[in-house]
């Protein structure tokens, strides 16, 4: 609905919107978009794997690493980040339990000491929902 | 006739003034200035919590936000902020806000946050609050978390659910959906940092609606007169454009269980190896959805009410935008009061007024 006062020119462009707003959004909806989304991008990795592929051959003939092995290098860090903090907030979490139902574990947990010999103490049990397929 | 011209002229020069702003990047409001601590942090994640002296209610609230966008929507500017109505409502609020994950965040499965870091930041507040219990609040992917968490962990200390603008079906999500379900993979999309950039995730919510772009700068132009219309644009479209990398696990458990399996509508949900439920939620529950949502459109949210197994549940659905829900006045009118009303309902008011914040 136009509001009394509202420009000419804004009138015009509501309308031609009002027209192809509808058409516009049945396009981005049809399998032909997705399908061309899909091929278009991986057009563009295929175009950027190609150029970093020549380009890390060029630094691996100098001996040097390409940007290809520091991302790799990276990305094993990062798992590595990923598994350190949460083991890090799981022990967090099990300490705040502990402590909540019984406040001197964590003291005497602390003081005592495993006998070297003997079985790790297992991992706390994860409470599940039902089994699997239930 | 002349009135008109001088109003024509004085918008004009008006504009050349805000478009310079504009431009420039200059005087842009700030967002976000609600006083909060840091009460908890691990790796990109933080706790924070919102200072005030008026807290009345316990058990305090804990926001999860969603992993793909600012959290700064829910405090936008002083006076528009829907964290600011809850602090003068009476609630102690605190927030999981995730940052901006990185390379090392590209490894993070829904696991981490749902069976990590969501029950960490539970017993944080409850350590700090002295309380049994937490109300929880997901808003959007958020809420899908909170989901996930609270029918994996039945027996946490939650007392009540409110998810806002959270998506279950994901066969109407639209095109941002129809690609993955179509044959793209994530890992077509992820840079070189192993996530999903925001660039890509901008890209999908603006397919969502092709012509709005182009609607949005003739709106500002016929507009850019106004300070208020151009501080108000500012914030809004500074966050619409600003959003953060999606963790690449993450991403492909997203399109897997979510997207292709729609996990949510057909029960195929899976946390840390385990099958979930949603019927196993039996806490009193709130699901609040938009009629006008481009983001997450309302058949998306609409078999949410019938999957959860709570007794208590409710669904709220209010003629409002997805950022409609939280920000501006039809929110402060509508949707806050709302969610106040139900929240009130799930707490106990504790007298005297308890000062909230400064933890150090």
């Amino acid at each position: 609905m136009t509001q009394p006062g509202t420009p000419m020119w804004r009138q015009a462009f509501d309308a031609a919107e009002r027209r192809v707003t509808p058409h516009a959004e049945n396009l981005v909806r049809t399998p032909g978009f997705t399908t061309g989304v899909t091929l278009l991008r991986r057009a563009q990795n295929l175009a950027r794997d190609t150029a970093r592929d020549v380009s890390a051959r060029a630094w691996h003939l100098v001996n040097l690493p390409a940007g290809s092995d520091l991302a790799r290098l990276r990305a094993q860090i990062g798992a590595l980040d990923r598994e350190v903090r949460r083991l890090t907030v799981q022990l967090e979490n099990e300490r705040r339990a502990r402590a909540a139902t019984d406040p001197t574990q964590e003291e005497t947990d602390a003081d005592g000491a495993h006998p070297t010999g003997g079985a790790r103490p297992r991992p706390p049990r994860r409470r599940t929902q039902r089994p699997p397929g239930a | 006739m002349l009135d008109r011209v001088r109003r024509d002229v004085e918008r004009n020069a008006l504009r050349a003034r805000n478009g310079i702003k504009l431009v420039a990047g200059v005087d842009r409001p700030g967002v976000g200035l609600t006083p909060k601590d840091v009460v908890w942090e691990r790796g990109r994640t933080q706790l924070w919590h919102y200072r005030s002296d008026r807290v009345r209610y316990s058990p305090p609230l804990l926001i999860v936000f969603s992993l793909v966008s600012r959290s700064y929507i829910l405090d936008l500017t002083p006076g528009n902020s829907f964290i600011e109505q809850l602090l003068d409502a009476g609630f102690d609020v605190y927030m999981v806000d995730w940052g901006e994950p990185d390379e090392r965040d590209a490894e993070n499965r829904l696991e981490d946050y749902v069976d990590d870091y969501i029950p960490a930041a539970i017993d944080r507040v409850r350590e700090i609050s002295g309380a049994d219990e937490v109300n929880v609040f997901g808003y959007c992917f958020g809420g899908d978390l909170c989901l996930l968490h609270a029918a994996h962990h039945p027996d946490a200390p939650v007392r009540s659910l409110t998810v806002l603008a959270t998506p279950v079906d994901f066969t109407r999500m639209g095109p941002m959906s129809d690609v993955f379900r179509g044959g793209l993979e994530v890992d077509d999309v992820v840079d070189e940092d192993g996530n999903v950039p925001p660039r890509v995730v901008v890209q999908g919510f603006k397919t969502l609606t092709p012509t709005a772009e182009v609607t949005r700068y003739v709106t500002l132009w016929e507009r850019l007169w106004s300070d208020e219309y151009v501080s108000a644009y500012q914030a809004m479209t500074g966050w619409s454009d600003d959003h953060i990398p999606f963790p690449g696990a993450a991403a492909r458990e997203t399109v897997q269980m979510l997207v292709r399996d729609n996990g949510f509508v057909t029960d195929r949900l899976t946390v840390g190896g385990d099958r979930v439920h949603l019927s196993d939620i039996r806490l009193p529950f709130l699901t609040v959805r938009a009629d006008r949502d481009h983001i997450v459109p309302p058949e998306a949210t609409a078999p949410l009410i019938d999957l959860v197994g709570s007794e208590d549940k409710h669904e709220l659905r209010l003629a409002a935008g997805h950022m409609g829900l939280v920000v501006g006045k039809t929110a402060a009118r509508t949707t806050v009061p709302e969610i106040i009303g139900f929240l009130r309902q799930r707490s106990e008011e504790s007298a005297p007024a308890r000062a909230a914040g400064q933890e150090g």
